[in-house]
Order: structure tokens, then C-alpha cells, then sequence
């Protein structure tokens, strides 16, 4: 498929609902992201039972380095611990002696992980070292008493727990072909520098994650911002590219405007180095998955992986964000950029540029989520209508949906005519 | 800050060196106490320098960047924080924006000279 087979999309009116007729065309009950019960259902049949996304390997290179995941809608805490062998290991952040929380801060290095409350202390790979004055205790088995582990799995550097003991499909399974097209892209090299950030959003997590996995948006709410960055004449409502179901994950190319005039301080960092949006690929040197339709008008994509991770990819960076709902109406959000290591004062500057006109743009995204939360609970609303290029809002309320109430695996996702993902 | 060296032909951007800030999370909180009239003089100070800057940072790689340097360096980074405020938003904060403060930086994932 090339930019072409985009084109004749918007020539003919064919709809992405052409492809994907089973997700229907209703309007999308508003009771999804204010229902308590719901939210209980997706803490049971969803986080307790998918792949869940915490962090990056490079974030701990070394024997002993860690760093801390609180998952408060699961009541737990996990640390992720690069091992004395290498491998990285997920635990439960409690001690077998009386429960304490074991490590506070978010990130560390150490050389046994030690519980402030009466020094028991464990080996990096979980074992119980020590016990304090253990002759007092009563049939003490040090071998029985390790840290509860937590399934584990890593892909292309992207560190994955699952709270389910027995899951069922390992995570290259869980990825499917998400993880497979994507095989290739350089997620090592492009991870060297980052900036994150965090925040605490009074909303529901699918009203965050829905803001993010639709573009119909961009003209108008960023409309400050990159006003012209995904529209030109021929395309003003920043249709997209490409729009493909792949399990309960997903993907969508957005349009990049090739005649976009940059600002002076944008135009000077794009000179110097990477950017969120190039248009000097090479569209043969990339992995299937990215770019899937070879446009030459390809800004970036988004991969939305179930359940709450948006994975954003371009040819020179990524950016994620991750969501990790709280309460029914409360919900923390990561936002992460990624870049390759920055090897001159001139790169440094352009990644800086980068960094601080994305976290402005999300901060645009951030504001309408809690101004939206506030007032869907009125009763006014009983649906949001939904566009047709908000399909991958619709899929995913639709997986929601059948994961808390059908309980089922998932269907598959034909496409029905042209225009395939092949 | 006002004691900050700079290399001899960017002396006149001393005037500027409060903004010379290591953090983001520094360069954030000048820009919103800033006025926008203070973030245009600066802007227009550092913009009309920009190439020559850079060129002149650039002799270095970023990890052999010759301490005198790092004030001129932060500057160029305290222009990236401001630029989205003149050329966007004209004013401060993102218009009609989560509020900053709350949209914290979590983490900086490398080390070395002008890093966080």
C-alpha cells in the first residue's frame, strides 16, 4: 500500500469502519468510564491478567541496579532487579516477615535488598540471605521465605510484568504481530537519552488513553501548538494513513505535512538533530511495522498495546505513555521521550527542543481530560458519538468490553476487502 | 548566577546568564515567572546569536565541553524551554494547558555535561 492507496481511500469515501464492520457504528455508552463495578471488572479480567508494561531494561544496566513499579489498583508495589547472573527478575515489594514494603525509592542500586523493619535481607534474585536472631522464630524455612516473583518478559528492551501466576500466552504470544512487525526497529540505539514525566489525572484511564489514540483532535485542540504539523490543503482534517486492528493491540500512521514552514527555534533544532517528526527516511530500511503503508507522508506511528501502553514511533525517536489507573476517576500518566544519545552541544540543544515542545503538547492533551471527566458523570450525555477515524477508540472500548464481560479470548480481526495489512 | 564566565565573543549574553539554568525543571520555573516581555528580550538576544552559538559550541563534542562553555550551552537549552511560549502560545504557560507543575519530570535517562 502506498500513500496512493491513501489517497483513493479519501477519493471513493471509504470508511476504516469498511474494514473492521464487526466493531459496528453505535454510539459508545458513557457509563464505561464512570461505572465503579466496571472499573473492578478491568482491575480482575485486565491488569490482573495481560502484560503489563513497566519500564525499559536500560534503566537498570547493572547487577543490583532496580527500580520500583507501584501498581496501587492491584495493591502492590513490584521491583524490577537486574540480577548478580544478569537476568532481570520482578518481585513483590513485601517482606515475608510481616509484610513491610521493602524498597521506597523509585530507583536505586544495591547489593541485598534489606527491610527496614527488622533487617531481614534477600539476595537479588529474591532468596531470604538473613534473619536476624532467627533461633527465635519457630520452624523457620529460609528456602520457603523468598520475595514473591512476579512472570516477567522482556521485548526489544521493554521490561513487562503479568500478576497472573499462570499466564495465559507468554508475552511474545500476548505482542502477536505487534511484536513481530516492530522486530528491527533500533529501540536500543534510540533509548540512549530520555525525558519522562509524570502526572496524577483526576480521570478515567480510558478517557486518557482514548485522548491519545485518535488524531481527529489535532487540528483544533493543538491548534497553538503544531497547528499544521498532520494537515495540509489536501488532507485539513489530519486523516490518517493507515488504521489496523492487530488483536486487541492496534496501529495508525499519521500524516506528516512536508510543507510545514517550521518556527524559527524549531527550524534551527531540526537542522541539528533528531526530531519527532523527519522526512528524510529511507521508508526500504524500515521493519514492517513501522511506517506499515511506506507513505512518503508518514509523520509517525502509534501503537496502542493492550491495555494501556501508546508506543509512538518514528525514524529517529520514539515516545510513550502509560497509564496506570488509580481509582475509577484517577489515574497516573508517563509520558516519555526517547532519543539517540546526543554527541554534540548542536544535538543536545535539538533533543532539548524536542523534549520541551512535546511535554507542551501533551500538557494541551492533559488539560481536557480532567475538563471532560468533571462533567460525563452529569447524566447529560448518556454517549459520545464517535468519528470514524476514532475507530481505535471504538476497538478498544471493544476489547474492554468482551475482556470484562465476554471473559473471551480474543477474535480475530479480518479485514474485510482491500487494503490489508499485508 | 550573574558571575557566570562566558567564552570572550558571547561576553553580551552575559547579561543574559540567569537564565544560564541546569534543569528543566529549573528553565520551566524561570519561564513561568517569567513576563513574556522578559521571555521576548531573551529570546530575540539568544535567537540572533543562535547559529554562531552553535557553531562554536559544536567545535566540542558534548562530552568534552570545556566548563566555560556550559553557561553559553544552558542558555541555548533555556531558549528551547522559551521558544514554544513566543513562537505558539504568547504567553508563559501553554494556553488553556494542564497546569506544569503538576506534569512533573520524572527522569532523565543519560548522564554528563548540561544533562538534566
Amino acid at each position: 500500500m502506498t500513500a496512493k492507496a491513501n489517497d483513493a481511500r479519501e477519493g471513493t469515501g471509504r470508511k476504516w469502519y469498511d474494514d473492521y464492520p464487526h466493531l459496528g457504528r453505535d454510539p459508545l455508552p458513557v457509563e464505561q468510564y464512570l461505572s465503579q463495578e466496571q472499573f473492578e471488572l478491568e482491575r480482575e479480567h485486565i491488569f490482573r491478567k495481560t502484560w503489563l508494561s513497566v519500564g525499559k531494561v536500560e534503566q537498570i544496566p547493572n547487577a543490583g541496579d532496580y527500580f520500583v513499579q507501584d501498581i496501587a489498583m492491584l495493591h502492590t508495589s513490584v521491583i524490577i532487579m537486574r540480577g548478580k547472573d544478569n537476568a532481570i527478575r520482578a518481585f513483590h515489594n513485601v517482606c515475608s516477615h510481616r509484610g513491610n514494603k521493602l524498597l521506597w525509592e523509585k530507583q536505586g542500586s544495591c547489593q541485598a535488598i534489606t527491610c527496614r523493619l527488622h533487617s531481614w535481607a534477600y539476595e537479588l534474585d529474591g532468596a531470604l540471605r538473613f534473619v536476624p536472631d532467627e533461633g527465635s522464630f519457630f520452624n523457620l524455612d529460609r528456602k520457603k521465605l523468598g520475595l514473591t516473583p512476579l512472570k516477567l518478559d522482556v521485548w526489544e528492551g521493554f521490561v513487562f510484568v503479568n500478576l497472573d501466576p499462570a499466564p495465559a500466552q507468554t508475552l511474545a504470544e500476548y505482542l502477536g504481530e505487534l511484536g513481530t512487525s516492530l522486530h528491527g526497529y533500533p529501540f536500543h540505539g534510540n533509548s540512549a537519552t530520555s525525558a519522562s514525566w509524570t502526572a496524577e489525572v483526576n480521570a478515567n484511564w480510558k478517557l486518557i488513553k482514548d485522548g491519545f489514540q485518535e488524531v481527529y483532535h489535532v487540528p483544533f485542540l493543538h491548534r497553538k501548538s503544531i497547528p499544521d504539523a498532520f494537515t495540509s490543503k489536501e488532507n485539513p482534517f489530519a486523516h490518517v494513513l493507515h488504521m489496523e486492528l492487530l488483536g486487541d493491540h492496534a496501529r495508525t500512521s499519521l500524516f506528516g505535512n512536508a510543507a510545514l514552514k517550521p518556527t524559527p527555534v524549531a527550524g534551527a533544532a531540526f537542522m541539528r538533530g533528531s526530531f519527532a517528526v523527519r522526512k528524510d527516511f529511507s521508508v526500504d530500511q524500515l521493519p514492517p511495522g513501522v511506517n506499515p503503508s511506506r507513505s512518503t507522508a508518514w509523520a509517525f506511528d502509534l501503537n496502542i498495546v493492550f491495555p494501556a501502553l501508546i508506543l509512538a514511533v518514528s525514524e529517529g525517536s520514539y515516545f510513550t505513555h502509560q497509564f496506570w489507573p488509580v481509582a475509577v476517576d484517577r489515574t497516573i500518566w508517563t509520558a516519555t521521550q526517547y532519543f539517540p544519545r546526543a554527541r554534540t552541544p548542536g544535538q543536545r540543544f535539538s533533543q532539548e527542543y524536542g523534549h520541551v515542545i512535546f511535554r507542551d503538547v501533551v500538557l494541551e492533551d492533559g488539560r481536557i481530560l480532567e475538563e471532560t471527566q468533571s462533567v460525563i458523570g452529569s447524566g447529560a450525555k448518556a454517549t459520545f458519538m464517535l468519528h470514524d477515524e476514532e475507530l481505535l477508540v471504538r476497538h478498544s472500548q471493544e476489547a474492554i468490553m468482551r475482556r470484562t464481560h465476554g471473559h473471551g479470548a480474543p477474535p480475530s480481526t479480518p479485514r474485510n476487502g482491500q487494503g490489508g495489512a499485508a | 548566577m550573574s558571575a557566570q564566565r562566558f567564552p570572550a565573543q558571547f561576553a553580551d549574553l552575559a547579561a543574559w546568564s540567569d537564565w544560564a539554568l541546569a534543569t528543566e525543571a529549573e528553565r520551566g520555573s524561570k519561564r513561568q515567572a517569567s513576563t513574556l516581555e522578559e521571555i521576548d528580550g531573551f529570546y530575540a538576544a539568544m535567537l540572533a546569536r543562535l547559529d554562531e552559538t552553535l557553531s562554536f559550541l559544536d567545535q566540542y563534542t558534548l562530552d568534552e565541553l570545556p566548563e566555560e562553555c556550559v553557561p553559553l550551552m544552558l542558555l541555548t537549552l533555556s531558549l528551547a524551554e522559551v521558544a514554544p511560549a513566543v513562537e505558539q502560545f504568547r504567553q508563559a504557560a501553554v494556553t488553556d494547558g494542564f497546569d506544569t507543575r503538576r506534569f512533573r519530570p520524572a527522569r532523565r535517562g543519560y548522564s554528563g555535561p548540561a544533562a538534566g
